[in-house]
């Protein structure tokens, strides 16, 4: 076993890991549910963390190797008594169906608005590109990512 | 059965030690995209190398010096490697996987991996890429294009890539892929580069095509061909033509050899004529 | 409308963007073990021996199951209604295996790595008998018999390995091929594709308390699973409970009864909680697949257009088991061949036919995928042959509100079908604004080339049902709380379509209320009233029409008790914004006071209203679709440039939710058109059971898609509505077929369109 200090979604944590377990299980194990697997080889997304503020998939990154980092996964960004406006705009434009690939796009949505303010469609597809989403055929997850840079720029961002 | 240690390498040399204190039954960790996707059971102790300090990139002359942990996406997303080649080789990191993986994946991976379809291999082979790796009792260097013929899979287990260099060139490059949909690996992949002489012939070509399904490979006859050429469209499909009875192509489940030779023979002519393009400025 | 029509947040938006603990294994019961399947490595062998005991001896190895410890009971894994129409030709184990990735063995250990290494210690020795791969080999002469036990029942000829047949004549085959002027004939093939859902095949399993068997699963049928379970375990149906939470997409895929069998048998012998999951790979090799097929089609034709006659002669591949063989097989008719029913002449014959592959099942279109992309082709090789613009011959020919088809009779579900006159279709109105939006006139005919771009259009139609006739039955149940809330119980299942949403829009316009005030608790057979379950396209009619009943029976026992307050006369009053109103002397009283009254105050009694719904048909919606394509000559990669489909639905209740069904069947549509496709070895092993090589596709990969809803009233609908979830994927491989042939003037028929065969094609074209 192997104890590690790490930063998840901005409180402090102290924890012994498996030397080999992946962070998807430690973070599933943390109670971090939103944190889904859909493939175990880094392909589907839906396992999407931010490491320190980078989108990586957990299913391929080793638990040890985040020691000393800061990890954000969704439960980081917003809660139902208080959500982040990208999950508003998730719900508001009707882009989230089954709600498995969700948590991921969201991060990636972040990463990209951190980055890059005023997207344009394209640039947001690029984006998110690695996050598969079998149900919604992406059109409405593109609007909702739109819909927020626009209300990030007017100000409504946290 | 399975990872009884994880080691965090504070430099090479400690990487190295590590490595051959497990006698074969240690890893190199760098991004972990390959390692952790194919495992090898044997394995019982992992080094973390991105912790070794190699990580980095700058300008050296009009060419560049990549260390081996810097991920994809920092290649891409860097000054330096876009102030290379007119942006050539942080382009094609556009084209590899997909960003997160991009911000996992390390470009001494890419190299030691050196898988036949990768993207990669096919854009060093032809910038005639400089590998550079330590094991415990040297420093070597050679081009990727005379690594990949040598037993490299062999080096780099008791040896670490340390850094990748790449040449000034005075030309242009340009990388074409054909996938099945975006971020997908490559059914077939070429890296083509030229240089104009004073007479605007063509001084210097290099061509490499890689995912024939095979490892990427530089087509020194049709890059003898092209020298000292006048550019034209006509000498582009002339080149893809030889080019097709040169290419060693073969099938595999994503495409046949058949397809991937008509195939390459259109991307080569694309890539050398966005080469020639961009050597004068027209790109 | 207050609230139907409108694009209301879905009722557990919230919960899925917040990543709250809402899916099937989210929650894990406290001291619950892994459940693993040990699969088959050949395509076609007996088990001779099974030997568990070094596997046993591993410590936290808990049970092993295989053929020779569990009952031998044949049943589908078809989560159909009953009786079933799929043969039982599964067991929990057999002594023999029939695909490679077949289930062997289970083992349920403490932890993963205990599974997978019991697994690896299971010895079995198998005697591998002749596989057959291909289906046309395996309905021939001397073919290995995939189906030689005795127990299974229903299959329509084992020793030839036919699973199901079917043979439907309507007027003069003959006659009407030789009374038409043109005649094509053309044959299209569907290869093996899979659903993908992002989420995996999973369960938990365990005894509750009072040593019920609960599973909780992430499934499509909980109804079904309680039925089967019991069969297949001989367990009451009493005795157990099945959950459905959120679960994270299924696209028929979860129609089926695939791991709650073992994994409830797993927890009825430890007395453990179980958890099983599918990986990724085993979700590609031993989950469900849609039907391969080989459509042979043939129309007729009047010189002016009209079509006389239809023959389509289909060879569907069920694989080792015939799940749905049967229904998928029978729907690759019913739901095509009325949609042109101007034709007095048809002809549809065709078997579903076992081979040692996976296996096929329900998947999104069911059959009608595979039927339109064979037709569709084949009227705009009709319409070439024509000279006719294939929009003209089209809408010449295509059915209209007031007219029926006598397929609707002849076809049902596994049976005969109802006759049936189709009260609403705005099909024409589609293919008009379609035609618009991609502009028709313009581009069709006139290939474009922007360098080694060539561009062209193409278009199909299609329609599908709603529910399955005289079948499907939905209830649903509403309880009022005392402060004028309710909660709305229904068994049908929100795969992440947003039905829940939908039937609480239902539900709040029949009782004067906001979505708010009403939650919503779906799939739970232990405390929601039955549903057959969300596939056919049924869950906004058939459970939509049974929550509108139980609201209405809800609202007229609400205005009983608000008549007494009111002293009106109920028939004066109506329900608005919370309220029970007097439409005589606007007076009001909320339906807070009317909860109150009824539950504490005066002649009390809980306000609760149940209601079932079956389909008494089936209305189809109908849906235009049109693709603009633009073919690499050079390398034959096909981008698709622009996709619109414009479809009715009747009255959408959820327009928002609408067009995501429909976007996201699109878009899985042009996976299966492009680049999705199993690829198998010469030994029947899946040779891409991953994302890495089985590509769907990505959000870079998407056109520019615009989806219209041009609405109709289906006066036996909820509010007017139809089906919306499975018509889109309908379109896109006739539609992108027809636009490359007017791009690059080459047919192709058989999907996926790769780069590979598009350049084959061309080059073929070029030397002959």
């Amino acid at each position: 076993m192997l104890k590690i200090y790490f930063e998840l979604n901005g409180e402090p944590m102290y924890v012994e890991i498996k030397p080999g377990e992946m962070l998807l299980d430690l973070l599933r194990r943390l109670g971090m549910k939103s944190v889904k697997e859909g493939c175990r080889t880094g392909e589907c997304g839906a396992c999407t963390v931010l490491l320190d503020g980078k989108p990586v998939r957990s299913c391929l990154t080793f638990a040890a190797k985040i020691k000393g980092h800061r990890v954000t996964t969704l439960e980081g960004l917003g809660s139902p008594a208080n959500p982040h406006p990208l999950q508003e705009a998730f719900l508001e434009t009707g882009a989230v169906q089954c709600g498995f690939c969700t948590p991921g796009m969201i991060l990636v949505a972040y990463d990209l608005l951190s980055r890059n303010p005023d997207p344009t469609p394209e640039e947001v597809r690029e984006a998110i590109t690695g996050n598969l989403c079998r149900c919604t055929g992406y059109v409405k997850i593109v609007e909702a990512v739109l819909l927020a840079a626009k209300r990030r720029r007017e100000g409504v961002w946290r | 059965m399975g990872i009884k240690r994880f080691h965090y390498a504070r430099d090479v040399e400690e990487a190295l030690s590590l490595l051959a204190a497990y006698e074969g039954r240690g890893a190199l960790l760098a991004g972990g995209v390959d390692l952790a996707r194919g495992l090898a059971p044997e394995v019982e102790g992992l080094i973390d190398v991105t912790t070794a300090g190699l990580a980095g990139i700058s300008a050296d002359g009009g060419g560049l010096r990549v260390g081996a942990t810097t991920t994809l996406e920092a290649i891409r997303r860097s000054q330096e490697a876009q102030g290379y080649l007119g942006g050539f080789l942080a382009k094609v990191m556009g084209h590899v996987a997909t960003l997160p993986l991009r911000n996992m994946a390390t470009l001494g991976g890419a190299v030691v991996s050196a898988h036949p379809w990768a993207d990669i291999p096919t854009a060093l082979v032809a910038l005639g890429a400089e590998a550079v790796w330590q094991n415990e009792e040297l420093t070597e260097k050679a081009s990727v294009e005379e690594l990949y013929r040598r037993p490299f899979r062999a080096i780099f287990r008791r040896a670490l890539l340390t850094e990748v260099r790449f040449p000034a060139w005075d030309g242009a490059f340009a990388f074409e892929k054909v996938a099945r949909n975006a971020g997908d690996i490559a059914l077939i992949n070429c890296a083509c580069g030229l240089g104009l002489d004073g007479e605007g012939k063509i001084a210097w070509a290099r061509v490499a095509i890689g995912a024939t399904p095979h490892r990427a490979k530089r087509l020194t006859a049709v890059e003898d061909f092209l020298t000292d050429e006048a550019p034209s469209e006509e000498l582009w499909a002339e080149a893809a033509h030889k080019m097709k009875t040169e290419v060693e192509v073969g099938d595999d489940m994503r495409a046949s050899a058949e397809w991937r030779r008509s195939a390459a023979a259109a991307i080569v002519r694309r890539a050398l004529d966005r080469a020639a393009k961009g050597v004068t400025g027209d790109a | 409308m207050k609230v139907v029509g409108k694009n209301v947040r879905k009722v557990d938006g919230i919960a899925l963007v917040t990543g709250q603990p809402v899916f099937t294994l989210d929650v894990t019961p406290p001291g619950a073990v892994v459940g693993k399947i040990l699969r088959s490595p050949h395509a076609h062998a007996e088990i001779v021996r099974i030997d568990t005991s070094k596997a046993e001896e591993l410590p936290g190895v808990l049970c092993i199951l295989h053929h020779g410890n569990v009952p031998r009971t044949p049943y589908t894994t078809a989560g159909q209604g009953w009786p079933e129409p799929s043969p039982y030709d599964s067991f929990l184990f057999d002594r023999k295996v029939r695909f490679v990735g077949d289930r062997v063995a289970a083992v349920a250990a403490t932890s993963e790595e205990i599974a997978d290494e019991a697994l690896r210690l299971i010895e079995v020795e198998y005697r591998q008998l002749p596989a057959v791969l291909v289906p046309e080999e395996a309905i021939g002469p001397g073919a290995p018999v995939i189906h030689d036990e005795e127990e299974s029942r229903g299959i329509h000829d084992p020793q030839h390995n036919v699973a199901a047949a079917i043979d439907i004549r309507v007027g003069d085959i003959e006659r009407g091929f030789t009374e038409s002027d043109v005649v094509v004939e053309t044959t299209c093939e569907f290869p093996y594709v899979q659903h993908v859902p992002l989420e995996s095949h999973c369960v938990v399993a365990y005894l509750d308390e009072e040593d019920r068997l609960v599973i909780r699963s992430a499934t499509q049928v909980p109804f079904h699973v309680r039925r089967i379970v019991a069969r297949a375990l001989g367990v009451p149906l009493s005795r157990i409970r099945v959950i459905k939470p959120r679960i994270g997409g299924g696209f028929g895929t979860k129609q089926e009864i695939i791991l709650e069998d073992v994994a409830a048998a797993l927890a009825l012998r430890t007395r453990r909680p179980v958890v099983m999951k599918y990986s990724r790979a085993e979700e590609f090799v031993a989950a469900r697949t849609r039907h391969p097929m080989k459509i042979r089609i043939k129309l007729g034709a009047k010189r002016d257009g009209t079509i006389h006659a239809i023959e389509m002669d289909v060879l569907s591949n069920t694989g080792a088991y015939g799940t749905h063989s049967l229904t998928v097989l029978s729907n690759v008719g019913s739901k095509t061949l009325p949609l042109y029913n101007k034709a007095p002449h048809l002809w549809f014959h065709g078997k579903a036919v076992y081979t040692n592959l996976p296996v096929a099942g329900a998947y999104r279109g069911y059959g009608a995928t595979q039927g339109y992309f064979a037709l569709e082709v084949a009227v705009d090789e009709l319409a070439e042959k024509l000279g006719m613009d294939p929009l003209k011959l089209r809408l010449a020919n295509h059915i209209r509100a007031g007219e029926t088809s006598p397929i609707f009779e002849k076809i049902g579900e596994g049976r005969a079908g109802k006759a049936q006159v189709v009260k609403s279709c705005a099909l024409e109105e589609c293919i008009r604004e379609g035609a618009k939006r991609i502009g028709w006139k313009e581009k069709h005919g006139k290939k474009t080339s922007e360098g080694r771009w060539v561009h062209g259009v193409g278009m199909a139609l299609s329609m599908q049902g709603s529910g399955i006739t005289d079948i499907d039955m939905a209830a649903a149940t509403i309880v009022m709380n005392e402060d004028g809330s309710f909660r709305l119980l229904v068994g049908a299942t929100d795969l992440g379509t947003g039905s829940d949403t939908i039937l609480a829009q239902i539900a709040a316009e029949t009782l004067g209320v906001a979505v708010e005030a009403i939650s919503v608790y779906s799939s739970d057979t232990d405390f929601t009233p039955f549903d057959t379950g969300a596939y056919a396209s049924s869950t906004t009619y058939v459970s939509g029409g049974a929550v509108l009943r139980a609201a209405q029976e809800a609202r007229r026992r609400i205005l009983e008790v608000a008549a007494a307050i009111l002293g009106e006369p109920p028939e004066s009053l109506d329900l608005e914004e919370g309220h029970a109103v007097s439409r005589g002397t606007g007076k009001k009283v909320p339906l807070s006071e009317v909860g109150h009254r009824a539950m504490y105050v005066t002649d009390q009694r809980h306000i609760i209203a149940t209601a079932s719904f079956v389909a008494p048909e089936s209305p189809p919606p109908f849906a235009a679709f049109f693709a603009e394509v633009a073919v690499d000559v050079e390398t034959g990669v096909v981008r698709v440039v622009k996709f619109v489909a414009a479809a009715d639905c009747g009255m959408p209740i959820n327009p928002a939710l609408a067009e995501g069904q429909l976007e996201g069947a699109i878009v899985q549509g042009i996976g299966h058109t492009l680049y999705e496709e199993l690829l198998f070895s010469p030994r029947g092993r899946v040779r891409n059971p991953n994302l890495f090589d089985y590509r769907i596709p990505t959000a870079a990969d998407v056109p520019d898609i615009e989806v219209v809803l041009i609405p109709s009233d289906e006066p036996t609908g909820p509010y007017g509505a139809k089906s919306i979830g499975e018509i889109g994927i309908n379109g896109p491989a006739p539609a992108i077929a027809n636009a490359i042939y007017d791009a690059i003037g080459v047919r192709l028929y058989r999907i996926p369109f790769t780069p590979e065969r598009v350049l084959k094609a061309l080059h073929g074209k070029s030397m002959g």
